[in-house]
């Protein structure tokens, strides 16, 4: 079935890097150019499931999650996307395009001092995404863009941890960490790195030319528990294949 | 760290209360670490209508950031002031009912990794009848409950039936002890030294 389906599904894409990298501006010029390619591209953001987002909007307001409740809490989020928004429009053959996927989960709960092996296995199955973009800036860089519009938030600028006052401080502290992260998974995971010091135009042509290059994860190979779990329980997905024998 | 462990709902608030009891008047402390303590479930139960529900994995995960949040705030605070803590229900409950439900054991014991181990566990049996009247008044049936309307395959009866028989393996092994009532007075008699 999945050798089948290999065909016809969409390919999953992921944009990932520090706040202020100019992911997001990426991925829209991206999705504006796949549907003038004339094909369906369909967005998810980070933290943004209409189920979990509210229950992580109300802790963060009021300062009350550990790193351990932070992560799950996110985990939660992600596996709702994952399994209601995600996998459908892969399967139906549509374009996804993460703005942040699971290794913003990776860099940032690990630069809050989690064990690596432990995160791995919350995110477990793992949904391997076909290409990975990840938007480079230095700390500095994130820093300024981020100062030059708003000052980072409680959670953002990681004061839960560095114990610093200052957002702005805190912010410089905690982004170096997450980029060491991000640097380590960069070369773990096999992104595709983007200079994001450079214009957004010459970032824009070196995305599309990556794309068009760039060769898919075959879910036979990469994917196969992750998309047998999902047939197995999701409600929405097609029910052809046996359930799982975990037990 | 006294852990309840059972898939009724009533019976493990139950035994959890007359636990508590009995380790107050022997000790002048104990309290009760109850699931849902940080909210996360009585807000799911609030979402919009409309919204597709959470799968098994999905419900884990929640339960788990709800214990981290009785960890953090009810377990660790307890232990460290030296006193005694009944968790009600604890992790045990929560893998019975997603093992029932198809998720892999090896997942479950990495998740609740981060919680630490229970001097005792107690397991409270089910009672013979299971209420009929559809109160949610626990994990266990917050969870059947969140599954069957999100249209999960996994049949309410079997998921009782195959978390029924998790339990009975833990205390076939003697990970957890049968509860009654005579465990409650076990538990608070003052110890003698033995020579």
């Amino acid at each position: 079935m999945l050798q089948r389906r290999e065909a016809s599904r969409g390919l999953l894409v992921a944009f990932e890097g520090p706040d202020g990298s100019g992911k997001s501006t990426q991925r829209k010029l991206f999705k504006t150019w796949l549907k003038s390619e004339g094909r369906e591209a369909v967005t998810t953001k980070w933290n943004s499931s209409p189920l979990i987002k509210p229950l992580v909007k109300v802790r963060k307001q009021v300062r009350a999650l550990s790193p351990e409740e932070f992560c799950l809490l996110h985990a939660a989020d992600f596996r709702h996307r994952l399994e209601t928004e995600v996998l459908p429009a892969l399967w139906r053959g549509a374009t996804v395009v993460a703005d942040r996927y699971l290794f913003t989960a990776l860099a940032r709960d690990a630069a809050r001092g989690l064990p690596f092996d432990w995160l791995l296995h919350i995110y477990e199955p793992i949904l391997w995404p076909d290409i990975v973009f990840y938007f480079a800036v230095s700390p500095e860089t994130s820093g300024m863009r981020i100062a030059a519009t708003r000052e980072p938030k409680y959670y953002e600028a990681g004061q839960d941890i560095t114990g610093i006052d200052d957002p702005l401080a805190s912010y410089t502290t905690f982004i170096s960490r997450v980029i060491r992260e991000y640097e380590s998974l960069a070369i773990v995971f096999q992104f595709i790195t983007i200079d994001a010091e450079r214009s957004i135009d010459e970032q824009h042509r070196e995305i599309r030319e990556h794309f068009q290059q760039a060769q898919r994860r075959p879910w036979p190979d990469w994917n196969v528990e992750a998309i047998a779990d999902w047939l197995a329980r999701a409600p929405d997905a097609p029910r052809a294949m046996p359930r799982a024998a975990h037990v | 760290m006294i852990a309840v462990e059972g898939t009724s709902g009533s019976a493990v608030a139950a035994a959890a209360r007359s636990l508590a009891r009995a380790l107050h008047d022997a000790t002048g402390h104990g309290g009760v670490s109850a699931w849902d303590a940080s909210g996360i479930f009585t807000e799911l139960a609030a979402a919009e209508a409309g919204i597709a529900g959470p799968s098994a994995r999905t419900l884990t995960l929640l339960y788990a950031a709800d214990l981290a949040f009785r960890v953090r705030w009810h377990i660790a605070p307890a232990l460290d002031a030296g006193e005694s803590v009944v968790v009600a229900p604890y992790i045990e409950s929560a893998k019975a009912l997603s093992i029932a439900a198809g998720l892999p054991r090896r997942w479950l014991d990495e998740v609740f990794g981060f919680a630490p181990k229970p001097h005792v566990c107690y397991r409270v049996k089910e009672p013979r009848r299971r209420e009929s009247s559809g109160r949610q008044n626990g994990y266990s049936e917050s969870f059947t409950s969140a599954l069957v309307a999100n249209g999960d395959p996994t049949d309410p009866a079997e998921l009782r039936a195959r978390s029924t028989e998790y339990l009975n393996s833990l205390e076939a092994r003697r990970r957890c002890i049968r509860f009654t009532p005579g465990e409650v007075a076990r538990l608070t008699r003052p110890q003698t030294r033995r020579r």
